[in-house]
């Protein structure tokens, strides 16, 4: 019995000491992405053209759903047996960056790719300078709007001049009951609402603009130390808790009600959403009626629009060769124009290549939202979500605090105390060591 | 798993104490020889990850970068943090509310179904479709029930002149409603058992009772009970593990779309403890951690086990 098992486990290692070596002739890598329908088959597609482009690689997949395949990953990586190259969603680049798990690019991208050229490729540096990775497609945030509900209310579309405020009294026309009744007017029921005037959603199609177009955030520049307990995150929740209360936006429970939370704009049960771009797909696919614009200012004139920079990374495990290759493919994504506009047409996300996402292709492809520029213009006043190592944990710590004063269940400045606190200890606890 | 683990010990306890005598026999040989399969399998899949959870239970561990030894911190840890102590109780709180409730629920639809009645094998139909339906379609009819929107027993509380409520979004109410629904779902496998265990109860010593004079409650009291005790134990046992390892219910009914780090809320009010092992280790890479959680767990379950084995032998009625 021994001896199998020595025979087995003998036989495990002769398979990866082979596979590391290779055929000097070609380098073969093992290229990671989370898909799913239309987008698999285009991936595999510039997959196909890269190989013939490149005879000296050759590249392996392995994709499934977003769930599992970050499931995956990171037990592969704790075997050891990781993809040599995969796509990360951009909140989780830092998570592997800063546990040694991603390659440092930096010297490779300022070598072969001309910064100037490209949307995005500073959201996934980390604090200290260096680039972990680089973007496969822009997400980033803007308001939508229902153009049918606005015309039935008689409001003005949203355009760059509002404010959060002028959202909230728009808002409050959009909003309507099951008796007819709108927000604001006597007999009115926020209980039984049936059209919202804003869907709220989590941190990027939710609180996390609203707190930076106020001034305030969650982590400081270090992103280390967190800055929630502070006058302008309170003005912001107390906006957000009012908006809800008067149930002109969606609160956590309302939310609860639908299959999907992201489905009451798609769905024409609100009016108004803060949306990434992707988000065009879902409201196309219902045929609702509606553009986008960029989304308010804070009581300051400061904007905010979050950012997601979804993007490659390489294992920091590969052999240098490998990592090469996978480099190769990298600056293949990137860099050509073809590339760029073939998947800029699935409509999945803004362009990487600046001379794509404004040539024609991106900006009036016909698809709706019209004013596509909006999600261009946003870039200027564009940041992360404060990603860093233990986003997801801190995330749900804040989370946690702010649904408790969304549903009623603490007052702003005991959700904002306590949720400084929690956020303060995830960060000690992963920074200390 | 257990009954199988349990085997094997007797089997290799059997060979070692043979070999100690007079050295493996051929049989002896040939019996190792057809269990290798399952031993390597034993050794490899159950021993050496109990073995490195154990590991890992000590250590700082993220999965991504190779584990470090930090002694007995991650139990210290353990021990201060107000969420664990909070999924504790919370799973306690579960189990205490489902397990009496589907027993009870159970045995009395068992009796009820165990009549002579027209029809009877829809009924019983009936109560066991829960039971082959996945979580996923359960949860569907649960949402038709509880949905604060849409929901029948919103419309319900209105029509009486009551307040509607957040059910799954209120702090109060979440676990009442997942114990609901978990019952709703399992009530009929437990009935089956039931039904089993009544349908052993020999007719003579019913017939015995009536000559007694004992009516249906008399007849239930001292006919059934004792003489199904063996099958209540049984049924007990079963539904405090399952509640135990609550998980893929309240993963999703209290999650948003299957975001692992949305569940177990409103404000962890029904964080159980496999909920926040699982959002530990897997959400948040605190494979240590996560793995100091389980020990706990087990040890816990052991010791719950135990009790009832101890308390069985006082209660539990075996025909010799």
């Amino acid at each position: 019995m021994v001896l199998i098992l020595a025979l087995l486990l003998s036989a495990c290692s002769a398979e990866t000491d082979s596979e590391e070596d290779g055929d000097s002739s070609a380098t073969e890598i093992t290229l990671g992405f989370y898909s799913s329908g239309s987008a698999d088959e285009k991936m595999k597609d510039l997959i196909a053209q890269f190989e013939k482009e490149h005879p000296d690689i050759k590249v392996k997949t392995q994709n499934a759903p977003y769930q599992q395949f970050f499931q995956k990953l990171d037990t592969q990586i704790a075997g050891g047996n990781e993809p040599d190259v995969w796509l990360s969603d951009g909140v989780f680049v830092l998570k592997y960056a800063e546990r040694g798990a991603a390659r440092d690019l930096t010297k490779w991208i300022e070598k072969d790719l001309n910064k100037d050229d490209y949307y995005g490729l500073d959201f996934n540096k980390g604090p200290d300078g260096k680039y972990w990775g680089v973007p496969q497609g822009i997400q980033i945030g803007a308001l939508f709007y229902n153009k049918d509900m606005f015309d039935a209310a008689g409001v003005d579309y949203p355009d760059d001049t509002w404010t959060w405020e002028d959202l909230k009294e728009a808002g409050a026309k959009l909003t309507i009951d099951t008796s007819g009744k709108k927000a604001g007017e006597s007999g009115f029921d926020a209980n039984t609402v049936k059209q919202y005037g804003l869907t709220f959603f989590n941190i990027t199609e939710g609180w996390m603009p609203v707190l930076k177009s106020y001034g305030g955030g969650v982590l400081g520049e270090d992103l280390r130390k967190s800055i929630i307990d502070s006058p302008e995150n309170k003005e912001a929740v107390n906006y957000i808790v009012d908006g809800m209360e008067r149930g002109i936006f969606t609160d956590p429970a309302d939310l609860q009600a639908f299959q999907s939370p992201m489905s009451p704009f798609p769905s024409q049960t609100a009016a108004m959403r803060i949306g990434i771009y992707a988000r065009a797909l879902a409201a196309n696919e219902t045929g609702v009626n509606y553009d986008v614009t960029v989304l308010p200012k804070g009581p300051d004139g400061k904007r905010f629009s979050p950012v997601i920079a979804n993007s490659w990374v390489i294992s920091n495990n590969t052999s240098d060769k490998k990592a090469k290759a996978a480099w190769e493919w990298i600056k293949y994504w990137v860099s050509e124009d073809n590339v760029q506009k073939q998947w800029a047409e699935l409509g999945e996300a803004v362009p990487v290549k600046k001379s794509v996402a404004n040539s024609d292709l991106f900006l009036n492809s016909g698809d709706k939202p019209q004013n596509k520029q909006a999600f261009l213009d946003s870039f200027e006043f564009a940041g992360t979500l404060d990603v860093n190592a233990v986003w997801s944990e801190w995330v749900k710590q804040m989370g946690d605090n702010l649904n408790r004063a969304f549903l009623n269940e603490a007052s702003v400045d005991e959700a904002l105390e306590t949720a400084d606190k929690e956020v303060q200890k995830v960060q000690d606890e992963f920074y200390k060591k | 798993m257990k009954s199988e683990t349990n085997t094997l010990i007797n089997i290799w306890t059997k060979i070692s104490t043979k070999k100690k005598r007079k050295g493996l026999n051929s049989e002896g040989k040939w019996a190792l020889l057809m269990i290798s399969p399952y031993l390597l399998h034993f050794i490899v899949f159950i021993v050496f990850t109990l073995l490195a959870s154990l590991y890992f239970s000590f250590s700082r561990y993220d999965m991504l970068s190779a584990p470090e030894w930090i002694g007995v911190e991650n139990y210290n840890k353990l021990i201060n943090d107000p969420i664990f102590w909070k999924s504790l109780w919370n799973t306690v709180y579960f189990t205490l509310l489902f397990v009496p409730t589907q027993t009870i629920l159970a045995l009395i639809l068992a009796v009820a179904l165990n009549q002579q009645l027209k029809g009877l094998k829809l009924y019983r139909f009936a109560h066991f479709i829960p039971v082959i339906s996945s979580w996923t379609v359960v949860l569907y009819v649960a949402d038709a029930i509880f949905n604060p929107r849409f929901g029948l027993a919103n419309d319900l509380l209105v029509k009486l002149g009551l307040e509607p409520q957040k059910w799954l979004n209120d702090e109060q109410l979440v676990i009442p409603v997942l114990v609901a629904v978990a019952v709703w779902k399992g009530v009929g496998y437990m009935m089956v058992i039931f039904l089993a265990g009544l349908q052993n109860v020999p007719e003579d010593l019913y017939e015995a009772a009536e000559i007694e004079g004992a009516g249906f409650i008399g007849k239930f009291r001292h006919v059934t009970i004792p003489l199904i005790s063996g099958t209540t134990f049984l049924v007990l046992v079963l539904s405090t593990i399952t509640t135990f390892q609550a998980f893929e219910q309240i993963y999703v009914m209290t999650g948003n779309s299957g975001d692992i780090t949305a569940a177990g809320g409103p404000n962890n009010a029904s964080m159980v403890l496999m909920l926040y092992l699982f959002q530990q280790g897997f959400a948040f890479l605190k494979m240590g951690y996560a793995s100091a959680i389980a020990w706990v767990l087990f040890i816990i379950l052991f010791i719950i086990t135990l009790i009832q084995v101890k308390i069985q032998k006082k209660w539990v009625h075996y025909e010799k």
